[in-house]
C-alpha cells in the first residue's frame, strides 16, 4: 500500500486519486448527484474540467481525447439522465476498444431502489456496453476501485470502465489509505503471444508467395505500426487495413493498398481474395470487413490471427494460427525468428510477382481515383480528396458516420497512425465532431478537423459551445447534401429509390449557426473555393464550420452489396484499370 | 446440442449474477442451469452453469466468461470427470394406500426419502446425478405430481 492514511472526503479521494493516474483533463456536466465532486474539482488546477453541453458529447470527447493520444479519456456526467445520455458515446468507445473512465453521480445509497429523483440503474444499464463497472457503496473502496478502472481500461483488450458514485460516498469522510498497487485478481491480461505459435507463423510468412498483412485498430492501440512496416517491407507484403486500422502504415507507402472491406478499395479486396498467407493483426474480422461471402476472404491462405482478446479467436472467421497477445510483442517475435532462424532474401521478396502485382494495383487504383476526380460527377469524391490533398496527413481528422465517413475512409490519405477517428464499430452518427473537442484538446498543437454530413452534425452541434467558451479551435466540414445520405443510397440503390424519410428538407443556414455559435463559418459552393475557406478557418484562430454543398445524391462507390462479398463490388465500373 | 456443464469461480460482489447472466443473453445463449454458492474460499462465489450448445459455442462462452473481470477461473467440466449432482423436492399425489405404498417402494429403490406425508400427498427428496433424477421424475409422473422443485447442477471436479 501506499501513503500514510489521511481523513478525506470520498469526493477529494476520487480526485486525488484521477491525479494520481496522471488524469490531466475531464470533460462532464455537473449535476444534483454530483455536486460534492464538483466542489473539490472546484479549486483543482491539475485537472482541467471542459464543460459540454451534452453529456453524450462528454463522452465522445473523453473517447477522441483517448484516440488522439492513447492516454485514458474521463468523462463525467451526473445520475438519471446525464448518465442515460452518456449511453451512447460509452457504447461508442468501448466497441472501438476506446480506454475512456466514466465517473457517474447516483443517488444516495439509501436511496437507491426507490425511484428517487435522478435516480437510473446506471450500474446495470451501462453493463453490457463497459469492459467493466463500478457501483461504489462504500467511500473505503475508492482508492481501490478508481485504481482498477484506470488500468482495466488501458491495458489489455482496451474499453470502457464506469464508476457509478452514489452522493453519500462523494460526502463521507474517511480514512483511507491512498494510491492502492494491487488489482483485481480475475483480470490477467494476455499479453505474451506464445513463442511456437509466433514461430509458426514467420514460417508461414517466409514461405508464402503471396504475403499480406491486414492491420485493424489492434496496431494502433498497441503503438505497433512500427514493426508492422519493418515485417511488411521484409516479406515484400501488402498491407490493407480495416477503417479502424486506418494509419497503420502511411497511406502513401508503396505496400500499402488501403482499405478494405464493404467500402475500401477493389484491389484491397482483391488482395485479401487473392493472397496465400494472411496475417491479421488487431482485428475482429467485422462484416463490414469480410462481408458476407467468407468463401470469397482469403480464402487460398493460411490465415494469421493476433489479438489480444483470446475471445475474438475464431469468433467469426476460423483461423490457422492464433496467437493471443499484443501485436507490437507478436510482431517483434516474428521479426526475431525470422532474423534469427532463417535468412531472408530481402532482394527476392522485393522483387516477387506479387509485389508487383501490388504495385501495379496500386498505381493502377491511384489513376482510377484521378479518373473520378477529373469527371467530377460526385462533388464529394472531388471534395474529399481535395482536403486530403491540402491537409496532406498532417491533421488529426474525425469522422461523423455514413457517406461523409465512408468518402473519407476510401479517399483521405492517412500517414500516421492516431490522426483518422472514426465510429467504426457502433456507427454512431453524431460522433465526429464531439470526438474533435477530445482530440484538439489531447493535441492542442495540431490542425484537427471533423468530416462532417449535414445530418450527423445536427445530432451533436450544440457543443460549438463549448469549443468557443473553451477556445478549442476545431474545423467542421460538412458535407452538405440535405440528405441521411447513406440511407438515401441504399434506398436508391436496393430500395427501387423510394427515399422514405432519408431527405432532411429544410435544413438550417449553417453558417449562420455557426456565426450564432461564434464560430467562423464560410460556405464552400465549389470544390475549389475549399482551399481558401480552410485557410480562413485556421487562421481565424477560431472553431469553424464550412457548410460545403456537395451533389444531392453523391454515392460511395465502389462498395459491397448486403449479402454480397469481398470479390463482388458493384459500382466498380469507375475502377476500370484494375 | 450437446450440454456442457461450466463451473465458475468468481468474485462475490454485488451484480456479478446480472453480469453473468447479461453476458449469456448478449451472445445469444440459454441457461439451461445455474447454481450459485459460497465455497471454500471467503469473498468467492462458486458457480454451475449447464448450457445446451456445439462445442464451438462452448468455446466461445468459456472464453467470454474468462473476459468477465470477476471471474476468476473458468472450467468446463466433462461427465467423465466430474461428479455431478442435482437435488429435486417433489410433492406426489397418493390418493389411495396402494398409491402411497407404490410410491414409498420406489422412493427407496432410488434412495429418495420422504420428507413429509399427508393424507393426498408426499413430499419426496432425492439428490444425484441428473439423468436418474430424471427417471425418478418420469416414475412419479404416474402417480401426478403437484409440484416439482430441482436446485440445478452442481458438479465438482475429481483428482
Amino acid at each position: 500500500m501506499g501513503e500514510t492514511a489521511k481523513k478525506l472526503s470520498g469526493a477529494e479521494i476520487v480526485v486525488e486519486e484521477l491525479k494520481n493516474e496522471r488524469v490531466e483533463v475531464a470533460f462532464g456536466i455537473p449535476g444534483g448527484a454530483l455536486l460534492d465532486l464538483y466542489e473539490v474539482l472546484y479549486q483543482e488546477e491539475e485537472i482541467k474540467h471542459i464543460l459540454m453541453r451534452h453529456e453524450q458529447c462528454a463522452a465522445h470527447a473523453a473517447d477522441g481525447y483517448a484516440r488522439a493520444s492513447g492516454r485514458t479519456g474521463v468523462c463525467i456526467a451526473t445520475s438519471g439522465p446525464g448518465a442515460t445520455n452518456l449511453v451512447t458515446g460509452l457504447a461508442t468507445a468501448n466497441i472501438d476498444s476506446s480506454p475512456v473512465v466514466a465517473l457517474t453521480g447516483q443517488v444516495p445509497t439509501s436511496a437507491i431502489g426507490t425511484n428517487a429523483f435522478q435516480e437510473s440503474s446506471t450500474f446495470t444499464i451501462t453493463m453490457p456496453i463497459t469492459k467493466h463497472n463500478f457501483l461504489v457503496t462504500r467511500t473505503e473502496d475508492l482508492p481501490q476501485v478508481i485504481h482498477n478502472a484506470f488500468y482495466i481500461a488501458n491495458t489489455g483488450r482496451k474499453g470502457v470502465v464506469l464508476i457509478d458514485l452514489p452522493k453519500d460516498v462523494q460526502g463521507n469522510r474517511v480514512e483511507v489509505e491512498l494510491h492502492p498497487r494491487t488489482t483485481s485478481p480475475g483480470y490477467r491480461p494476455n499479453i505474451k503471444p506464445n513463442q511456437v505459435q509466433t514461430k509458426r507463423a514467420a514460417e508461414v510468412l517466409l514461405n508464402a508467395e503471396r504475403p499480406l498483412i491486414l492491420a485493424g485498430g489492434g496496431v494502433i492501440s498497441a503503438g505497433a505500426t512500427q514493426p508492422l512496416r519493418e515485417l511488411a517491407e521484409l516479406l515484400g507484403a501488402g498491407v490493407v487495413t480495416t477503417l479502424m486500422g486506418k494509419g497503420a502504415i502511411p497511406e502513401g507507402h508503396p505496400l500499402s493498398l488501403g482499405m478494405a472491406g464493404m467500402h475500401g478499395h477493389v484491389y484491397a479486396n482483391r488482395a485479401l481474395n487473392e493472397c496465400d498467407a494472411l496475417l491479421a493483426l488487431g482485428t475482429r474480422f467485422s462484416d463490414r470487413l469480410t462481408g458476407w461471402q467468407l468463401d470469397q476472404f482469403a480464402p487460398d491462405a493460411t490465415v494469421i490471427h493476433v489479438d489480444v482478446d483470446a475471445a475474438e479467436i475464431n469468433k467469426n472467421l476460423p483461423v490457422d494460427i492464433p496467437i493471443v497477445g499484443d501485436v507490437k510483442l507478436a510482431l517483434h517475435d516474428i521479426l526475431k525468428w525470422l532474423d534469427k532462424a532463417i535468412k531472408v532474401d530481402k532482394e527476392g521478396k522485393r522483387e516477387s510477382p506479387w509485389l508487383r502485382r501490388i504495385k501495379e494495383m496500386h498505381s493502377a487504383c491511384e489513376e482510377c481515383i484521378k479518373d473520378v476526380w477529373r469527371a467530377g460527377s460526385s462533388i464529394s469524391d472531388v471534395v474529399i480528396k481535395e482536403l486530403s490533398n491540402i491537409l496532406d496527413g498532417n491533421a488529426i481528422v474525425t469522422t461523423e458516420v455514413g457517406q461523409c465517413q465512408m468518402f473519407a475512409a476510401h479517399y483521405y490519405i492517412t500517414k500516421e497512425p492516431r490522426t483518422f477517428i472514426s465510429s467504426g464499430g457502433l456507427g454512431t452518427m453524431g460522433f465526429g465532431f464531439p470526438a474533435a473537442i477530445g482530440a484538439k484538446v489531447a493535441a492542442p498543437d495540431r490542425q484537427v478537423v471533423d468530416i462532417a454530413g449535414d445530418g450527423s452534425f445536427l445530432m451533436t452541434c450544440q457543443d460549438l459551445a463549448t469549443c468557443v467558451e473553451n477556445d478549442i479551435p476545431v474545423v467542421v466540414c460538412i458535407f452538405d447534401n440535405r440528405y441521411l445520405g447513406m440511407v438515401r443510397q441504399w434506398q436508391e440503390l436496393f430500395f427501387d429509390k423510394r427515399y422514405s424519410h432519408t431527405n432532411l428538407g429544410v435544413t438550417p443556414d449553417f453558417v449562420k449557426l455557426g456565426e450564432a455559435f461564434g464560430c467562423y463559418a464560410e460556405r464552400v459552393e465549389k470544390p475549389e473555393e475549399l482551399k481558401s475557406a480552410l485557410k480562413n478557418a485556421f487562421e481565424s484562430g477560431k472553431p469553424a464550420v464550412l457548410d460545403i454543398i456537395v451533389g444531392r445524391e453523391d454515392k460511395v462507390l465502389p462498395m459491397i452489396p448486403p449479402g454480397g462479398g469481398i470479390t463482388g463490388m458493384i459500382g466498380t465500373e469507375r475502377c476500370k484499370r484494375i | 446440442m450437446q450440454t456442457h456443464i461450466i463451473s465458475l469461480l468468481v468474485e462475490d460482489n454485488p451484480g456479478v449474477l446480472t453480469r453473468l447472466s447479461g453476458m449469456f443473453t448478449m451472445r445469444g445463449i440459454n441457461i439451461s442451469s445455474l447454481t450459485v454458492s459460497p465455497c471454500e474460499k471467503s469473498g468467492l462465489s462458486r458457480m454451475t452453469v449447464t448450457i445446451k450448445g456445439s462445442e464451438a459455442e462452448l468455446e466461445k462462452v468459456r472464453k467470454q466468461l474468462s473476459n468477465l473481470i470477476e471471474v476468476i477461473k473458468v472450467v468446463d467440466l466433462k461427465d467423465n470427470e466430474a461428479v455431478i449432482r442435482d437435488l429435486c423436492l417433489v410433492k406426489v399425489h397418493t390418493r389411495d394406500a396402494e398409491a402411497r405404498t407404490e410410491v414409498m417402494q420406489l422412493s427407496e429403490s432410488y434412495g429418495a426419502r420422504i420428507v413429509d406425508a399427508s393424507l393426498e400427498s408426499v413430499i419426496l427428496e432425492l439428490a444425484d446425478e441428473p439423468e436418474r433424477i430424471e427417471r425418478f421424475v418420469e416414475l412419479m409422473k404416474h402417480f401426478g405430481i403437484k409440484q416439482l422443485f430441482r436446485t440445478g447442477i452442481t458438479a465438482i471436479k475429481r483428482d
